[in-house]
């Protein structure tokens, strides 16, 4: 089951937002799709959010990904990146899904998000347990791919009034 | 000009000292939460506080009443950078005592703005 158009536009826009105004990394945004990842993911981090919708926000990217925006955010060289990354990537699933909340709260009632978590690893995958409606959208960050999904459960599914 | 960082992340708190760095501020001290930030705001005053809201052990809300609370300390701008940026989340952290409000993602001009409001109030 894939999530409103507008819903994942707002998602798209919200993520842009932190890139461009926290990292400076511009991000080149791609037609959203359902379904499993199609590129290694060994960084992903998420943010749960309650309360009029309830869902996650989640953050996918490579390892070389992610140590880049750690950089970016940082102000430091790649190669000097070492245990910053989980911390980093969890500022910026942080920040989306923030922004995401604020601009829905905006226009509906809102909802609060929970603290980030962050996995890094390989040979893994996410799977849930009850039904969810997801949809993933797909970045080139310069040549690296990323991707943020939305998750939806409850009864508050829909798309934008 | 003295500065207080109060985030539980490490890469926002060296985030906003590059920043303040940049903006010609080098003073800036840092702590984990709001219990370690009252800790050192007791033992070294400052001239500003720049706190995030959701921390653990003592969330920016809880943290900017207990600075009002204490005579030594209530007098001290109290500037919130954070995600939560709806109506109530605002009004919410006013009423505790934040001075001002920064809403992330945010840009170094923002931060100066802010600043500057918050030192003129």
């Amino acid at each position: 089951m894939s999530v409103p158009h507008s819903l994942l536009t707002t998602l798209v826009s919200a993520t842009e937002e932190v890139f461009d105004t926290m990292l400076a990394l511009p991000l080149q945004a791609k037609a959203p799709v359902t379904g499993p990842l199609d590129v290694p993911a060994n960084v992903v981090a998420t943010v749960a959010f309650a309360g009029h919708r309830r869902g996650l926000v989640v953050v996918y990217s490579s390892l070389a990904a992610a140590r880049q925006i750690t950089s970016s955010m940082l102000g430091i060289p790649v190669h000097e990146v070492n245990g910053e990354v989980p911390d980093a990537m969890g500022e910026i699933a942080n920040m989306v899904a923030g922004t995401f909340r604020n601009r829905l709260a905006a226009v509906e009632p809102s909802s609060d998000i929970s603290v980030p978590t962050v996995t890094i690893g390989t040979d893994f995958s996410t799977l849930y347990s009850s039904a969810v409606f997801r949809s993933r959208c797909p970045f080139d960050m310069q040549g690296e791919p990323l991707s943020v999904e939305l998750i939806l459960t409850g009864d508050q599914v829909g798309g934008l009034k | 000009m003295r500065f207080l960082v109060v985030d539980d992340s490490s890469t926002m708190r060296r985030i906003i000292i590059n920043t303040l760095n940049k903006l010609g501020y080098t003073e800036c001290r840092e702590a984990g939460n709001g219990r370690e930030g009252l800790d050192a705001l007791t033992a070294n005053p400052v001239d500003i506080v720049i706190t995030d809201w959701n921390m653990p052990e003592m969330s920016g809300v809880e943290f900017a009443r207990a600075v009002r609370a204490n005579d030594a300390t209530k007098a001290v701008p109290i500037l919130m950078v954070t995600t939560n940026a709806a109506e109530g989340d605002i009004v919410e952290a006013l009423k505790a005592g934040v001075s001002n409000y920064v809403v992330k993602p945010f840009t170094p001009a923002t931060i100066k703005e802010k600043i500057e409001a918050v030192l003129k109030a």
